[in-house]
């Protein structure tokens, strides 16, 4: 059944041509092939999804040299056995027909490439990479990525001077990981084995799937928990809760105001906790106590009653409830993002179920140990943050380490940024307006290390250094921890599964080659074995433990405490007050801000988005079994609610253009009675434009061809949901 | 012999499709063959609204339509529940396709009409079918029934279960929670 290694094809075949002896060429006795593949043995070998930032463990089956299939890891924290639709989509591409299968160089501006060796693709972009520096500078240098736990880079822009490592974080979830660290000094996640009462508010556990935290949450309500659901949408995370609440989107900030406002008035939060673990808690009072549940109610269409009552709730139940923290849902979306995640910050606060069974607890953590330098040389002074963030005078508000990746066309053409390095990130699908982002391609020097052909290295790239897929390659140690309450941190990491089937590297080896080529030498003076080697040794892990098991839980560290709480905060305590907000000339605590932009005429929505449980944002539309499920499902399919299509003559399957005000496209579109009228939806997933990726291109639309590319003034996001479109039938 | 039965519990199933996938990786089935389906359907009216999700796939029938109107016999079920096919004894007349009430067999890469296969050869080496082990819901529960040390005993006998198309008689071995959706 599984097709046959290179390898045990050869042998047979040269046993079969003893048998009936040359010359009459290479003839193959297929039943003994088969016979001999079927017979194959199966190897097991630890990895960690790709398929998006949970890192799921996951044991990669190899038979014949091919990849069979994946299962979850039951240790890891993430997967706990299970592993959703794209973990097993994005293992399959490896093989899939989108790759780059060599290093290409740019020929001309109509998408053509040149295919190139390794080593003439170090040359050249090594040393245009150092003309350009010793000309204009290392801080014209950005590496652009979509964060996490890669860390090669760092060490070539240390040397050559630039402070510009930005992520794709801001246009997906920077209000939140700032607000938590400007107000509780660090991310807190929920514990859901424990709460009674859980209230998820923009957060679809089953669309943007940690498998763990459905596992938890579906035995939880097995158990008695209370599940609500706040969302525009009838989400899939909807389908098991006890409660659907649709709210006007944009708005979740009042409806969060009015839950604080009960809280408060009615006396019903933690006393203790706010008077022992919160700075500004009266500061907050006195600028919202007049932001009653009824106020919510007017503007985010909740009914006051029905606040009123989930806060009573929370209430109840607390310590043992929560608001979950969120993730994408809010955190990048709307003009009110700061403040909406401020209040969430609150809400839980005003519970006092921080280090509290069924609460919120930070990550557990662990440190890894480095190999030796081996790198002695100069050091470059580190010139500004092209992007500003953290910068006075621009953006001072942003971190620094997430920085303001939809801003680069603009300091391209201020001159600012010359080289643009991409590693495994396409802001031209996944960042706002396409047309503009395409601008990219006017740096001196771009280039793109990615596996596929996607929209960015087509479009924006001189150079396309394709990494390998992960299932290729062994990896540095990742600590696994964060996103979901767990009281222990874990360790695992890839090990190489098979053989690459193209000419790709790993980014060990592509930035060993680079830095070599641009004249240093020895800067990663270090097999990745050995890496690996050094940084599980003050933990006492052995290499060969970890490959065996696949995920090492630590001891425990992070458990229920009562007292003796400190927040990583100016005070140590909750912040209600933001100090970072007061110095740069705003109020410190959040009140009520109204969206951007409001949808006002018969045929004006808003355009609102969200994750399909079977795709990963962009990076999985090549793939042949994920979109099987996208055509079964009629996937690239917009979403109204039924009394709006119906006044505009709109049915099931209908075509229509949406505009927006910078650009006009066609979708089809499912009507529903689960959307909120005043928006319609659409999966961040469609919209392939890169014709290289057969089975994606052309299929659906992206909200990202819609949005024009703004920068929140505080924490540098996009207002990915700031905006409104006109739909009209037809058009196709 | 085993005696084996599946439980599924529609009300946990989000519809994430990973139970479709993981199928297909373990019998190396191409992008449209599918064993597993999720039948979606939303019920009520904004803002009250509710989606079933459905899960079917092959019941294996101790009664099964389609072993009944197989030709050559190709179509069989073991001792231990477990309906398959002998892919050498097929002529591909597509019969059992059409007599099967829950639609629940596809024309695979070979031209068999091929199907749900409890994860026959897997099982017997004691380990849980492939879609069972991916759900993240725990939604389906696989095991043998005269284990008494199951939890489907528990599952199937005490709780509220439904069969699909008990009116047809085809004794199905997939036992489903009834529904508390809409």
């Amino acid at each position: 059944m599984q097709p046959i290694s290179r390898r045990s094809f050869l042998k047979l075949a040269a046993a079969a041509t003893t048998a009936v002896a040359l010359p009459q060429g290479l003839k193959i006795d297929f039943q003994a092939f088969a016979e001999e593949a079927k017979a194959g043995e199966v190897t097991k070998v630890p990895s960690l999804c790709n398929g998006c930032s949970s890192y799921c463990g996951v044991w990669v089956y190899v038979k014949n040299g091919r990849l069979w299939k994946i299962e979850g890891n039951k240790t890891h924290m993430k997967s706990r056995g299970h592993i959703c639709a794209r973990g097993h989509g994005v293992a399959q591409n490896v093989y899939n027909p989108g790759r780059v299968t060599q290093p290409m160089k740019r020929i001309d501006d109509q998408n053509n490439f040149q295919p190139i060796t390794w080593e003439q693709a170090f040359q050249e972009v090594g040393q245009k990479m150092k003309a350009l520096v010793e000309e204009h500078g290392g801080d014209k240098f950005v590496w652009l990525c979509h964060g996490g736990k890669e860390s090669y880079a760092q060490q070539f822009m240390d040397i050559i001077g630039s402070d510009n490592y930005i992520t794709h974080y801001a246009t997906c979830f920077s209000a939140k990981t700032n607000i938590w660290q400007n107000m509780a000094g660090g991310m807190f996640n929920s514990d859901f084995d424990n709460a009674k009462t859980m209230l998820f508010v923009g957060r679809n556990y089953a669309g943007g799937i940690i498998p763990a935290a459905m596992k938890r949450i579906t035995q939880a309500k097995s158990k008695g928990a209370k599940i609500i659901v706040v969302d525009p949408r009838f989400c899939e995370l909807a389908t098991i809760a006890d409660e659907w609440i649709p709210i006007r989107p944009g708005t979740d900030l009042a409806f969060f105001l009015g839950i604080a406002h009960t809280l408060i008035s009615e006396d019903l939060y933690d006393k203790k906790f706010v008077a022992e673990y919160v700075y500004g808690f009266e500061e907050f009072w006195a600028h919202n106590k007049e932001f009653t549940a009824d106020k919510a109610a007017e503007i985010c269409g909740i009914p006051a009653e029905k606040i009123r009552e989930i806060a009573r709730a929370l209430a109840k139940d607390a310590p043992q409830a929560f608001l979950d923290p969120g993730y994408h849902g809010l955190a990048a979306h709307y003009q009110n993002s700061n403040e909406t995640m401020a209040l969430n910050v609150i809400i839980n606060a005003l519970l006092g179920n921080f280090w509290k069974a069924g609460g919120l607890f930070p990550a557990a953590s662990t440190t890894f140990g480095h190999p030796e330098a081996t790198y002695y040389g100069p050091v470059a002074a580190k010139g500004p943050r092209v992007d500003g963030a953290g910068v006075s005078g621009e953006y001072p508000l942003v971190e620094p380490s997430r920085g303001i990746p939809q801003r680069i066309p603009d300091l391209i053409e201020k001159g600012r940024v010359k080289i643009v390095f991409f590693y495994s990130y396409n802001p031209l699908r996944s960042a706002p307006e396409p047309e503009y982002q395409k601008k990219i391609k006017n740096a001196d020097l771009v280039v793109s290390i990615n596996y596929d052909w996607n929209e960015t290295s087509l479009y924006t790239a001189h150079y396309i250094l394709p990494e390998n897929h992960y299932l290729e390659r062994t990896e540095h140690p990742k600590v696994i921890n964060g996103n979901i309450y767990w009281p222990a941190a874990q360790v695992a990491t890839r090990f190489k599964a098979l053989e690459s089937t193209t000419s790709s590297l790993a980014l060990l080896d592509i930035m060993k080659g680079l830095t070599k080529a641009y004249g240093i030498e020895n800067l990663y003076g270090y097999t990745v074995e050995e890496e690996l080697e050094a940084a599980l040794g003050p933990l006492g892990i052995s290499v060969e433990e970890l490959k065996e098991k696949g995920c090492i839980e630590l001891m425990p560290t992070v458990l229920p405490k009562d007292e003796g709480l400190t927040f990583s905060t100016f005070t140590g305590k909750i912040e209600f007050s933001i100090g970072a907000w007061r110095k740069e000339g705003y109020l410190g605590v959040p009140t009520w801000v109204p969206p951007l932009v409001e949808p006002k005429n018969a045929n004006e929505f808003r355009l609102i988005h969200g994750k399909q449980p079977w795709h990963s944002h962009i990076m999985t539309t090549n793939n042949p079994y994920l979109m099987a499920i996208t055509k079964e499902k009629n996937g690239t399919y917009m979403w109204m609610n039924s009394s709006r299509a119906a006044e505009l003559g709109i049915k099931e399957g209908d075509w229509v253009t949406v505009t927006s005000e910078i650009t006009s496209k066609q979708v089809q579109v499912h009507v529903t009675e689960g959307l909120h009228p005043e928006c319609v939806w659409l999966p961040s997933t469609y919209g392939t434009f890169s014709e290289k990726l057969e089975l994606g291109y052309g299929q659906g639309v992206n909200y990202n061809d819609f949005i024009p590319a703004r920068i929140d003034k505080k924490t540098g996001h996009v207002m990915g949901q700031e905006c409104v479109v006109t739909i009209t039938k037809g058009g196709k | 012999m085993a005696n084996y039965v599946m439980f599924i519990d529609p009300n946990k199933c989000t519809g994430c499709n990973a139970c479709r996938i993981a199928c297909q990786m373990q019998w190396g089935l191409t992008p449209s063959v599918n064993y597993n389906h999720l039948i979606e359907q939303e019920t009520g009216k904004y803002p009250k609204v509710q989606r079933m999700i459905i899960p079917i796939q092959c019941q294996h029938c101790d009664d099964a339509p389609c072993q009944k109107v197989c030709p050559t016999g190709a179509t069989y079920k073991r001792e231990d529940g477990i309906v398959l096919i002998d892919a050498k004894k097929c002529i591909g007349c597509k019969y059992c396709m059409v007599a099967c009430p829950y639609n629940a067999r596809v024309i695979n890469e070979e031209g068999v009409p091929e199907k749900c296969r409890f994860c026959a050869e897997y099982v017997a080496q004691g380990e849980t079918p492939a879609c069972v082990s991916t759900c993240m819901n725990e939604v389906r529960i696989f095991g043998d029934l005269d284990d008494p040390a199951s939890p489907l005993h528990e599952l199937i006998n005490n709780q509220d279960v439904v069969q699909l198309r008990p009116d047809l008689n085809t004794k199905p071995r997939i036992y489903y929670a009834k529904s508390k959706r809409g």
